[in-house]
């Protein structure tokens, strides 16, 4: 998942405690290795390179790529999990590279969620295009871990993937988790704390994520109809849902607002944070 | 998104509800137990169900169905079912009760069989075992674009019938509305034992086996066989109203052409008292032009889903009828269901329906006395008790309850016939299990 | 010669198609968003949720009545009729 991942558990049974961690990182792994774009033995890989061929899939992958067409049908095209061939131009790490506008036209035509072809059992990707997870990957595995444990145990459990996290319940005595949101790099760092009784929390955030030339910022949050990067959106915005992925997918939206980000979260009276 | 003010109000609402339906889709359901399924879909899947069904007095059939589909990739599905059912008992022969013991010869011309004073004439040779196969094949041929086709063999010992059947389904509107053209294709043939009779021909009473008895017999009949073919059309219409229903219009087209008559059945020749003279083996149209519309809803509500419909159906015997069927789906648990079932029928007679002919009138085009076109009400009650095992497989127990009751169509009931019992309700047992895995 | 029962039927066949019609078009705003298939994709909710059942039913009631089909072909398919 490419950053730090963490289980609390709210109990004296180190024993139980290291099933609940063992059994949240078995699912983290299962699913990283299912979706990751470059673990060449991934289902991911093997549907990103397919040459325009069906795909047998199985019920997990097609409730993804259910949810991720009803995302880009609420979003109206804007979130979009075929965009993901844009890294291919921009490259987020803090320089002036910004690639030409030639460049980015060049690769449109491989971005397009109405081209991708699914049912039930199957999928075709024309040649060329990838599909990515990366952008509901980590919340989802969140929410999975938070499914099973529940089975597994009634103890209150924290998980924590890079800070995207959600409660299994409340810590003993009705009492809150306290959860710090850093945001390293950023100049002024206040970190917020929140106090979370259940449900989940996604981050999104630019950080290091970014592009800096003639004085404009580009965020990595980058429209998937144009090619080019969200401009004026906020540094990081971090939303409360019910559910992780929710969180998450309300966040990046979100984002996608630019200068309205925020307006567009108070108008849903969605809970959020957001530091400019 | 442009956030417009008029809009605004509606947008915001729908776009946190239509998160959380979504998050519930993914993650919220039963589905999630089998997640990391392997990739490979490629597994059949079976019904299997067993069906007594009972009159109190007359025909016993149990039947046995297995069907089997397959799901390949690309939404291609096969189905195939055998199903092996097998009748007994005895059925109206169409002769009216009289006050004194009635004679007849069997159909098949071999014996005779006697009923008593004021019964209803029951003829039970009637027996027979069937072994149907059905095959289809269903698969998109174009975005929004299905098609199916399929094929039907059906066999008794003295009856053949095979079929083809073929749909082509159009999804627009979201795939929120459905049409539908179909068609099928029958081809039935029936060797009846004893041959075929010749229509009105008398029937003989073959008190001994001497030959002149036999000729007479043969004479009866016209031939060993005969056949039918019967093509239906039929146009559909499906659409989705609200995220809780969904309703279906169907309209049939009907043409059956061929031996239509009932080979095993005849009418009394009655007198002025209402006695019995003769009988006359009974003789319907060889064509028959059937119409219907159909109509159904589903509609879910928070845990119980009800089930709609109502039929009218209208053909050139000047039969119509209305149906109506309704089932309410309630589950009782996270894994059982109960569903109670009532369905009402009521059907006008055929105009060449008669209850028994009279002898003083002159003999119609056609006639015949079967109580199944005849005028009738007919009701059942059912229940229905499902359950989902531990392994995943379904196992659900049926039981339903079925009265027929024919009604007089208005025909006079001369002498000694108007004591008699000419309308016989007919009562059955229908009880059922499946399994599904 | 067109008799009384002949020009009900008319009558109803003028009438199911109209309202057909009717509902055909009030149809073009019917609907719901992919996303609220929720209910509507329970296997309880097709149309016909218990082919066998049905296919049971059909064969008794085609037997025992002079009506068939509807909701499906009518068909031969046994000497029973």
């Amino acid at each position: 998942m490419a950053s730090p991942c963490e289980v609390i558990v709210e109990t004296s049974d180190k024993a139980l405690a290291q099933k609940v961690g063992k059994l949240v990182a078995n699912e983290v792994w299962r699913i990283e290795d299912k979706y990751s774009r470059y673990d060449k033995r991934s289902l991911c890989y093997q549907i990103n390179n397919n040459d325009d061929r069906s795909i047998s899939i199985d019920n997990e992958t097609f409730l993804l790529l259910e949810f991720s067409n009803t995302c880009y049908l609420l979003s109206e095209g804007l979130f979009d999990i075929t965009s993901g061939v844009l890294r291919k131009v921009w490259c987020f790490d803090g320089s002036d590279n910004v690639p030409s506008i030639e460049k980015v036209s060049e690769i449109l035509p491989k971005i397009g969620w109405s081209h991708v072809n699914y049912s039930e059992t199957s999928l075709t990707l024309p040649k060329g295009m990838e599909i990515d997870l990366g952008g509901i990957g980590k919340e989802y595995a969140v929410d999975r871990a938070i499914l099973l444990i529940k089975e597994f145990t009634d103890l209150p459990v924290l998980v924590n993937l890079g800070g995207d996290l959600a409660a299994t319940s409340a810590r003993n005595n009705n009492q809150a988790w306290q959860v710090g949101i850093e945001h390293p790099g950023f100049e002024q760092s206040q970190p917020i704390v929140i106090s979370l009784l259940s449900g989940a929390l996604a981050t999104s955030g630019d950080a290091k994520r970014y592009l800096l030339k003639d004085g404009i910022r580009y965020s990595h949050i980058l429209n998937a109809k144009t090619g080019w990067p969200i401009v004026d959106a906020p540094r990081s915005i971090t939303v409360n849902a019910p559910q992780c992925i929710q969180a998450g997918i309300l966040a990046t939206l979100a984002l996608m607002q630019g200068q309205q980000a925020e307006n567009f979260l108070n108008e849903q009276t969605i809970k959020f944070w957001a530091v400019r | 998104m442009q956030l417009n003010s008029k809009d605004d109000q509606k947008q915001k609402i729908d776009l946190k509800s239509a998160l959380s339906l979504a998050t519930t889709a993914l993650l919220g359901t039963a589905t999630l137990a089998n997640a990391a399924e392997s990739v490979n879909k490629d597994n059949w899947s079976f019904d299997t169900a067993f069906l007594y069904y009972g009159e109190s007095n007359r025909v016993t059939a149990s039947e046995g169905i297995i069907a089997a589909t397959k799901t390949f990739n690309d939404d291609k599905t096969l189905n195939l079912k055998l199903t092996v059912d097998a009748l007994t008992g005895a059925s109206a022969n169409g002769a009216v009760a009289q006050p004194n013991v009635q004679t007849f010869t069997r159909p098949s011309g071999n014996g005779q069989f006697q009923v008593s004073a004021g019964e209803v004439p029951l003829d039970d040779t009637f027996r027979d075992t069937r072994v149907q196969l059905n095959a289809q094949w269903t698969q998109p041929i174009a975005p929004d674009y299905t098609a199916s086709v399929g094929g039907h063999i059906s066999k008794e010992y003295d009856y053949l019938s095979l079929g083809i059947n073929s749909n082509l389904a159009f999804d627009f509107n979201k795939k929120n509305s459905t049409f539908s053209v179909g068609m099928s294709f029958f081809k039935d043939t029936f060797s009846p034992e004893g041959g075929i009779p010749n229509a009105f021909s008398s029937m003989v009473i073959n008190t001994n086996a001497e030959s002149e008895d036999e000729n007479e017999f043969k004479q009866s009949r016209l031939t060993d066989s005969d056949n039918k073919t019967t093509v239906d059309l039929m146009l559909g219409f499906s659409q989705i109203i609200n995220r809780r229903m969904v309703m279906q219009f169907n309209y049939s087209y009907s043409m059956v052409d061929g031996y239509l008559t009932d080979p095993f059945k005849m009418l009394s020749v009655v007198d002025q008292e209402g006695l019995a003279q003769y009988y006359l083996y009974e003789s319907r149209p060889d064509k028959r032009t059937k119409q219907s519309f159909f109509a159904q809803t589903k509609y879910h509500f928070e845990k119980n889903i009800l089930d709609f419909s109502y039929r009218y159906m209208w053909d050139d015997w000047q039969i119509n009828s209305h149906t109506i069927d309704s089932r309410l789906r309630m589950p009782l648990s996270g894994s059982s269901y109960i569903e109670p079932h009532i369905r009402y029928y009521q059907q006008g007679a055929a105009d060449f329906y008669q209850p028994f002919l009279q002898q003083a009138a002159s003999l119609p085009n056609f006639a015949s006395a079967d109580y199944r076109i005849g005028e009738m009400n007919a009701y059942t009650v059912g229940i229905k008790y499902g359950m989902t095992m531990s392994g995943g497989n379904d196992l659900s127990f049926r039981l339903e309850y079925y009265s027929q009751q024919p009604t007089s169509a208005g025909h006079a009931e001369p002498g000694v016939l108007a004591n008699m019992e000419i309308y016989q309700g007919v009562d059955a047992v229908i009880a059922q299990v499946s399994y599904s895995f | 010669m067109a008799t009384s029962i002949d020009k009900v039927n008319k009558f109803t066949n003028r009438c199911s198609i109209l309202a057909s019609l009717i509902l055909l078009s009030g149809c073009a705003n019917l609907g719901v968003e992919p996303w609220e298939r929720d209910l509507l994709a329970k296997k309880e909710m097709a149309l016909t949720a218990s082919p066998i059942d049905a296919a049971l039913d059909d064969h008794i009631y085609f037997s025992k009545e002079a009506s068939s089909g509807g909701k499906s072909f009518g068909g031969g398919g046994c000497g029973c009729n």
